[in-house]
């Protein structure tokens, strides 16, 4: 573990301001680089004299996972710019500090889209996005980042710039090593630019809603739906003590959403019209979160509806995608309970992660290390020896 | 009779790990024998041949990482190899080393309908998967057209793709977990039957590592609801650029076909003497696939001949029931073998462009096989701009088949250039492991390697793979032989 205050924190603001001007150092040692030989420049010097570097982007989640105790953050805001939007062939290559919505502006002009919908897409930075794994309701339909990005350009803890991946959709040449970055929150490489397969934004969007008063019916018909020929590009379960509802996101013709529509209603299923806007109910459960504990599980479709129950009757609130990925929030009175939920989870093949609140009651961050632990800390190792990048930070404490 | 004395191998494995290795796998586990050991010196590209120092095949996992311990133990190189069918000799042995085969590993551990997700052993072949839950209307996605042979495990070493891909995703797409032994010998498990398992994404990486990186001994897999209605489209133009430019406008009104298929003249020719699908003579040829809620494929498609129709196609044809589609895909997947009627000899390539540049790409193309006095004949998945150039020689005559090889890896080179990759699906195996220097910079290759030596310390698993080896550059990969399956009309390369 490399000592926070190895160098004078003076003499680290003073060479990080020779390597990209001092009006981008501040007092709380956060550096801006220019680009990605300037990173690279401070990344090999922060490395040489064990100061531990915080990749950040906009630190939307930075608090997650207990956040990062590192002695300078290396802030992507400078390089923020969209280098190519070659829209015929359907990708995009933009540097890790833009946000996410202004990416998806530049794109939407020629109707195309990430089709990826992360929280606080307003601030939230593609490097962010990227590092911390982020997903949403579209995931069902798209994929994850991991079937999204297909390049990435990265600079290693030694200030190596490694490009990896590359410009086209279809490549099998070496290692995917951009699926290793997506969700690595920074710990194995500063992610300098990352390219982009991209989509064309649905013409014929509807969404329809369903409530009722106890999740199990709901996580029925939610079976129900992916077992039969839907135009489903979303669908996701939400509740909390007041009640549950089951939302669905087609992207069909007219003519054809409304032959679904009546598929549905063969089901049994009285579904309404419902506005876009309940597709931000997961980014709801992170407002006034002190005093809340608000965790990711994952669990097969199958035992979605039990967990949406489970955290309801724990007095939480909590989104579920039908991919079985969940986020919930509950009571810090009620951790106990999601002790439990995380046995249950893990012993179907998923997890629970605790993203925000300290640790308590028994609760750890991560749960059950996995047999493949080891292996994940050699990674860490070969590509930054020195424990630069976010020490501590991953899982079990890597 | 003693162990020692059953082996006869004309190699040199010390005694102690030829006994070992028969404890743990019985005699019928090992093969030793010079004549047997030949049918695994080579895979899907014959021209590169080393006759292992013998085959190992383990029945369950328990024997897989015995055997894997074995050969740490007394620093054996190891070759995971799946059907052999791969194009790129990812397979092939190393001189001293022994080849794990996954031949007896061939179950269907479980099927789990209601979470689309079933687990299998790495030998099982692809087509199988499919075979196991289409009664419920399910399918595996991933076709590689060696489907019909070629095992998951070896899907997964590849990263396999296959025509419908565009749609559907490669098979890292649909990879949900791994149990890979090591080199060392230890069991992990990657991934999960649930998505984003907390810690770095493994089986990402392991997924198209092509051996390198350790031994699959069960996989976890998306099944996907087969579509309601499938349909394809058979379009003839008089130029390639009107094709490109017809597959670009359908992606721009927001369809994704299943597949999109480009032939050129000479593939058309030669599938069409091969067998018989009745194509439009034509410049340029183009198949598409629609697939999804049968109303909606009826409304695409009429969009979709429309954008056909602006660019100048002046046949279309619509094949709808499953034995007509049949025919049309039967001539596609038959551009390979087919190309034997146009020359003694040819390379097929795999090189993938940005869509964009392919009208770019097919010029440089031509004038630089009119330099070297060769013919090319292309085959491409338009809908990703992976295409596949099949350079035309006779061996016969000197100094052709080094022009021939020359011009394909220049091709690849052109690839590189215009923002692409030298394999979309092929794999770089001992193919095209010079070229990686090509499109990667050192830095970029030095990355990878640190993965490498994460996973494997002692470089065990199919070493001298897929990194530039300077010592093997210059190697002659040779010329394309139909794989005997392909030749009796059983399986399909494309």
């Amino acid at each position: 573990m490399p000592s926070t205050t190895a160098i004078d924190p003076e003499a680290l603001r003073a060479h990080a301001a020779s390597v990209c001007g001092a009006e981008f150092v501040g007092p709380d040692n956060t550096a801006a680089p220019a680009d990605t030989q300037q990173a690279a420049e401070l990344l090999h010097y922060a490395d040489s004299n064990d100061i531990s570097i915080c990749p950040a982007g906009a630190g939307t989640k930075m608090e997650w996972l207990g956040g990062a105790p590192a002695a300078m953050s290396l802030s992507t805001r400078r390089m923020n710019a969209v280098l190519e939007h070659t829209w015929q062939d359907m990708t995009c290559t933009v540097q890790a500090g833009c946000t996410w919505s202004a990416l998806q502006a530049r794109l939407g002009e020629q109707g195309q889209f990430v089709a990826l919908d992360p929280l606080w897409a307003d601030h939230a930075t593609v490097g962010g996005v990227v590092a911390s794994n982020d997903s949403g309701a579209l995931r069902l339909r798209y994929g994850a980042l991991r079937d999204l990005v297909i390049g990435m350009t990265l600079v290693l803890a030694d200030g190596t710039i490694a490009r990896s991946g590359g410009k086209v959709v279809k490549n099998v040449a070496g290692y995917d090593l951009p699926k290793l970055l997506c969700g690595s929150f920074g710990t194995l490489a500063f992610i300098a630019d990352v390219t982009f397969r991209l989509h064309s934004k649905p013409l014929h969007i509807t969404t329809l809603s369903m409530s009722a008063s106890h999740a199990e019916p709901l996580g029925k018909l939610l079976l129900q739906v992916l077992d039969r020929h839907f135009s489903t590009v979303s669908m996701q379960l939400r509740g909390g003590p007041q009640g549950f509802a089951l939302d669905l996101r087609l992207n069909a013709m007219p003519s054809v959403a409304a032959q679904q529509e009546e598929m549905l209603r063969g089901l049994g299923a009285s579904m309404q019209p419902a506005e876009e806007s309940v597709w931000a109910a997961r980014e709801a459960l992170f407002t006034d979160r002190d005093g809340w504990l608000i965790v990711k599980a994952t669990m097969l479709p199958t035992g979605i509806a039990a967990a949406v129950q489970e955290i309801a009757d724990a007095g939480g609130k909590v989104v579920a995608q039908a991919t079985g990925i969940l986020t919930g929030r509950v009571p810090r009175t009620s951790a106990g309970k999601l002790v439990r939920l995380r046995s249950w989870c893990e012993a179907q093949g998923g997890s629970l992660v605790l993203l925000h609140g300290d640790v308590v009651d028994g609760l750890d961050r991560w749960g059950t290390l996995p047999d493949s632990w080891p292996l994940m800390r050699e990674v860490k190792r070969k590509f930054d020896p020195r424990i630069t990048l976010n020490p501590g930070r991953f899982l079990g404490g890597i | 009779m003693s162990a020692s004395s059953t082996v006869s191998t004309p190699v040199s494995l010390p005694a102690e790990a030829l006994r070992a290795f028969e404890a743990v796998l019985g005699r019928d586990g090992l093969i030793v024998e010079d004549s047997q050991l030949r049918t695994y010196e080579c895979d899907g590209l014959p021209a590169i041949r080393e006759v292992p120092s013998a085959v190992l095949l383990p029945t369950d996992t328990a024997q897989a990482q015995a055997i894997v311990r074995i050969c740490a133990k007394h620093n054996i190189p190891f070759v995971p190899r799946g059907a052999g069918t791969g194009l790129s000799g990812g397979a092939m042995p190393m001189s001293g080393g022994v080849v794990i085969t996954s031949t007896r590993m061939n179950r269907i551990v479980s099927v789990d309908f209601e979470n689309q997700r079933m687990v299998a052993q790495p030998g099982v072949i692809n087509n199988h998967l499919t075979d196991r839950v289409s009664p419920k209307g399910y399918f595996y996605a991933p076709d590689p057209s060696s489907q019909s042979v070629c095992t998951i495990g070896g899907n997964v070493a590849e990263n396999a793709g296959g025509a419908h891909c565009l749609k559907y995703g490669f098979t890292t797409t649909h990879v949900l977990g791994l149990e890979v032994v090591l080199s060392t010998g230890e069991l992990v498990h990657l991934g999960a039957s649930c998505l984003d398992a907390p810690g770095y994404d493994l089986t990402g990486v392991f997924v198209g590592s092509e051996g390198t990186l350790g031994v699959v001994t069960e996989v976890t897999l998306r099944i996907v609801k087969r579509p309601e209605t499938v349909q394809v489209l058979l379009a003839a133009f008089d130029t390639i650029a009107g094709a490109a430019q017809t597959v670009s406008d359908i992606i721009a009104a927001a369809i994704l076909p299943a597949a999109m298929e480009i032939m050129d003249r000479l593939s058309v020719v030669s599938a069409e003497a091969a067998v018989h699908p009745n194509y439009p003579q034509c410049e340029a040829l183009l198949l598409i696939e629609l697939d999804g809620p049968a109303e909606e494929v009826h409304l695409q498609m009429e969009q979709v001949r429309e954008c056909c129709r602006r660019n100048g196609s002046w046949e279309d044809r619509l094949a709808q029931t499953a034995k007509e589609r049949m025919l049309v895909w039967k001539g596609r997947k038959a551009a390979f073998a087919a190309a034997g009627r146009l020359a003694p000899n040819y390379i097929v390539q795999d090189g993938v462009i940005p869509r964009t540049k392919l009208p770019q790409v097919l010029e440089s193309i031509r004038r630089m096989s009119d330099a070297a006095n060769l013919r090319v004949t292309n085959v491409f998945h338009a809908g990703d701009g992976n295409l596949h150039p099949i350079v035309l020689y006779d061996a016969s005559h000197p100094g052709e088949e080094e022009r021939a090889t020359d011009l394909s890896l220049r091709i690849l080179e052109l690839c590189v250039d215009l923002g692409g990759s030298i394999t979309g699906e092929h794999g770089v195996g001992r193919e095209k492991q010079c070229s990686m220097g090509y499109m990667y910079a050192e830095p970029d290759l030095a990355t990878m390697e640190r993965v490498r030596t994460a996973f494997d310390p002692q470089n065990l698993s199919n070493p001298d793979k897929l990194f530039p080896r300077p010592r093997l550059c210059g190697e002659k990969t040779g010329s394309y032989t139909p794989h005997p399956l392909e030749i009796a009309g059983v399986a399909e390369f494309f």
